[in-house]
């Protein structure tokens, strides 16, 4: 029993589900389900649907380039059973697996924080340009205007007094 | 040699409806009496000569179908007369052969007959005379016709004994035990039962020995009386071996269960003993497990030491324990081989052979034996081949033994390093992932390898969560920029709401109240009280209360225009407008907004006036290719 991968969306093909195509030329195509398969027949190509694997890896989306993913890999050649090296083989697995979501997870964090900036820089645009929506300009300005010019009254007075 | 594979014979009834009817379907049916008279002769005389074609061809079919009796093997042509009676089969081919003839003279009679018709009823008289004198003649081979087909079904049923090959007969008294050892030695299942003549007719089977095909024949008990007095079943044995050229295995019952003792046997052998004339000839003394030879009384004993001492190998069988019938088969074998390869040594042809046949010794080099290498498990495998070996357990016993107990347990084949893992439930699938694609025998130490990138990777602060704390200043902008945003979605939702029916005027158009000025400019941070001296205040207390449009006496019409009400409105293609730049460019908008009704010769929107009513270009000339809705 093996969990295949679909041809299109890369996705696991559970036994008893999809569907198997297989071409003249002897080539077989797995799909997962028909929305797959109808996107098959009507020859799109996966690395231009955007929501398949493919895409995501082919665009630089996803991580590909990594020791963790080198794990998983078809062999050939069939290995004897040896109780031992199954256990280990299953505990290797689960750690491998641990690891490499977190650098999977770590790659697409690292993509996203262009976003961040560009929100700040977004925001401080819009409170530059349009803050008059919410405070006038010169909100509080008045009464310091007011008191200004009562100050240099004031001052004026005294200049006065002074020349007299 | 295939006898199974020709047309069947029709019973009589059935040979003539067939014929006659086909007759009827497949010429012509209709003539009239005042057809040209040799088109009424022809029509009667293509039925009267296809009938006879039929005929013919169906009986020629049955001539040529059966075998001759001469043309074929001897054995087979003994069989046949032991079994059909080659006198009565004769004659019923020559009944035939005679009947087709009368047939074709009657016909050619009718037709000469037919050209002398003068009128439609004579030719049709005349053909049924002819019709009718020939389902006649053949009503006379009514029993020939049972007969044959009889044979023919008989014929097809008869097994296929190829004269020529390698061949072991079996022959005896009925009951020794012929018919159980074909049985244990080829594939065939043939009936074993405790009466005598169980087996009634000759059964073939096959077998394999030194990488040859083997015939075996079964035979009915042979009884000892005089040739005359044999009956069919026996003949047929006799027959058997008379013809093929076999090597003879006669049966013996040592403990005597068939019914006749040693003696009778013994005597049985010597009359047949003619008919094993240069055949190789072994005497297997069956059933020991009842009774072997060195059990029996001091004359039977002879009867078999006699037998040896004549240079005829006797064997010791049991087809219940199959003791012995490995030897025999090997003894049989051998001394068949050898006898026909002795056979074609004295002929002529192997000259032709031996002469082409060269056989190269390499030369020796040095004194060193290289004998040829032959592995131990194949010597072991011919030994076993040779000597009844016994047959390791095999599965099909184990089934048999546990009954429904039994599981197919593959498993326990399994050649792995750990005898006791071979039990196993394997796992395949770990949460969506197939084990055996991580399955490496270096997986350890690049899981090694792995953790200490991952180490380096944490200390170098990879994963260290980066919500660098923002200052107050960058919290407070994001803040405002919310409220900014908020802002404008509830003023776009506003003026969404405002169901503006009409033209949309522009904001100076309509009048704003004081006091949502006021309360829109308090709301963003200005000081509103006290405003009443405020320059907006002021102007909306000095603009003019409504005017009443001044009433104009209808019999002066006004003279001069008033100089402050031109002064008071501007014209309309000034008004609004601030400069030249300005009145030229409104201008232009006018004379854009008015090219495209210009284009359609149209005074406005609502002038629907055609020029054309019947273009030409659209209604004359032919329609070649093209739609309907445009030409």
């Amino acid at each position: 029993m093996r969990i295949e991968k679909c041809y299109f969306c890369s996705g696991p093909v559970y036994p008893g589900h999809g569907v198997m195509f297989v071409r003249n030329d002897c080539k077989t195509f797995r799909f997962c389900k028909s929305k797959c398969h109808k996107n098959f027949k009507k020859k799109r190509n996966p690395r231009k649907t955007r929501w398949t694997k493919a895409f995501r890896k082919s665009s630089g989306k996803e991580l590909t380039v990594d020791n963790a993913l080198e794990f998983e890999k078809r062999r050939n050649t069939p290995v004897k059973y040896n109780r031992e090296m199954w256990e280990k083989t299953v505990e290797a697995m689960k750690r491998v697996e641990e690891i490499k979501q977190k650098r999977q997870a770590r790659f697409i964090m690292n993509r996203l924080k262009k976003g961040k900036q560009l929100e700040k820089e977004e925001d401080i645009h819009e409170v530059k340009k349009n803050i008059h929506l919410i405070k006038a300009p010169h909100a509080g300005k008045a009464k310091q205007l007011e008191e200004k010019m009562v100050q240099k009254l004031k001052e004026d007075v005294e200049m006065g007094e002074e020349d007299v | 040699k295939c006898f199974c594979s020709f047309y069947l014979v029709f019973s009589l009834q059935e040979f003539i409806d067939i014929t006659l009817s086909k007759t009827q379907r497949k010429t012509p049916t209709v003539v009239h009496k005042h057809y040209q008279i040799h088109r009424i002769r022809h029509f009667y005389m293509r039925k009267v000569k296809f009938t006879q074609q039929n005929y013919h061809d169906r009986l020629t079919q049955i001539l040529t179908d059966f075998p001759k009796l001469d043309d074929i093997h001897p054995f087979y042509a003994d069989l046949m007369n032991v079994l059909y009676d080659k006198d009565h089969y004769k004659l019923a081919l020559g009944q035939i052969n005679i009947a087709k003839n009368l047939i074709d003279n009657v016909a050619k009679d009718y037709v000469r007959l037919m050209k002398y018709g003068d009128s439609l009823y004579r030719c049709k008289q005349l053909k049924r005379a002819a019709l009718g004198r020939m389902c006649t003649i053949l009503k006379r081979q009514k029993s020939s016709l049972e007969y044959l087909e009889q044979v023919r079904q008989h014929l097809s049923r008869l097994p296929s004994i190829d004269p020529n090959t390698r061949t072991l007969l079996l022959c005896g008294y009925p009951n020794v035990g012929k018919s159980s050892f074909i049985n244990k030695v080829t594939r065939a299942d043939v009936d074993v039962q405790p009466y005598a003549f169980t087996t009634k007719s000759l059964f073939v089977g096959h077998m394999d020995y030194r990488y040859l095909r083997w015939q075996v024949v079964d035979t009915p008990g042979i009884l000892d009386h005089p040739l005359e007095e044999r009956n069919t079943i026996e003949m047929q044995a006799i027959t058997a071996l008379a013809h093929l050229r076999a090597a003879v295995l006669y049966v013996m019952d040592s403990s005597e269960q068939c019914g006749h003792t040693l003696q009778e046997q013994l005597m049985l052998f010597n009359s047949i003993r003619p008919l094993f004339a240069n055949k190789p000839l072994i005497v297997v003394a069956n059933k020991c497990d009842v009774k072997k030879i060195s059990e029996l009384s001091e004359e039977n004993q002879k009867i078999f030491a006699d037998l040896s001492a004549d240079g005829i190998p006797v064997i010791e069988t049991s087809t219940l324990t199959e003791e012995g019938v490995m030897q025999v088969k090997t003894e049989a074998c051998d001394q068949l081989l050898a006898h026909r390869v002795n056979n074609k040594m004295k002929g002529k042809k192997v000259h032709d052979v031996l002469n082409r046949l060269h056989l190269a010794m390499p030369m020796k080099r040095d004194e060193k034996a290289r004998p040829a290498f032959i592995p131990e498990g194949a010597l072991l495998r011919r030994k076993a081949m040779e000597v009844d070996a016994p047959k390791r357990k095999l599965e099909k016993d184990l089934e048999m033994e546990l009954g429904d107990d039994y599981i197919l347990d593959l498993q326990k084949y399994w050649d792995l390093m750990n005898e006791d893992e071979k039990h196993d439930r394997i796992p395949e699938v770990w949460e969506g992932h197939n084990i055996a694609d991580y399955i490496d025998p270096s997986i350890m130490k690049k899981l090694e390898d792995l953790e200490k990138e991952e180490e380096l990777k944490e200390a170098a602060g990879e994963y260290d969560s980066d919500e660098e704390s923002e200052d107050e200043e960058m919290q407070e902008i994001r803040v405002l920029a919310k409220q900014i945003r908020e802002k404008k979605y509830l003023m776009v939702v506003e003026s969404k709401e405002k169901d503006v029916h009409g033209p949309r005027m522009p904001r100076t158009a309509t009048k704003v109240e004081r006091k949502k000025l006021e309360k829109e400019m308090g709301n963003l941070g200005l000081d509103m009280d006290n405003k009443d001296d405020s320059h907006y205040a002021q102007q909306a207390r000095r603009s003019r209360s409504v005017t009443k449009k001044r009433k104009r006496e209808a019999s002066a019409p006004p003279t001069s225009k008033t100089r402050s009400q031109s002064a008071s409105r501007p014209p309309r293609d000034q008004s609004g407008l601030r400069d030249a730049k300005m009145v030229k460019k409104t201008k232009k908008m006018m004379k854009n907004s008015q090219k495209g009704m210009n284009r359609e010769a149209r005074k406005g929107e609502a002038d629907r006036h055609i020029f054309d009513l019947k273009p030409k270009h659209l209604l004359a000339g032919k329609r070649k290719s093209g739609t309907t809705d445009r030409r």
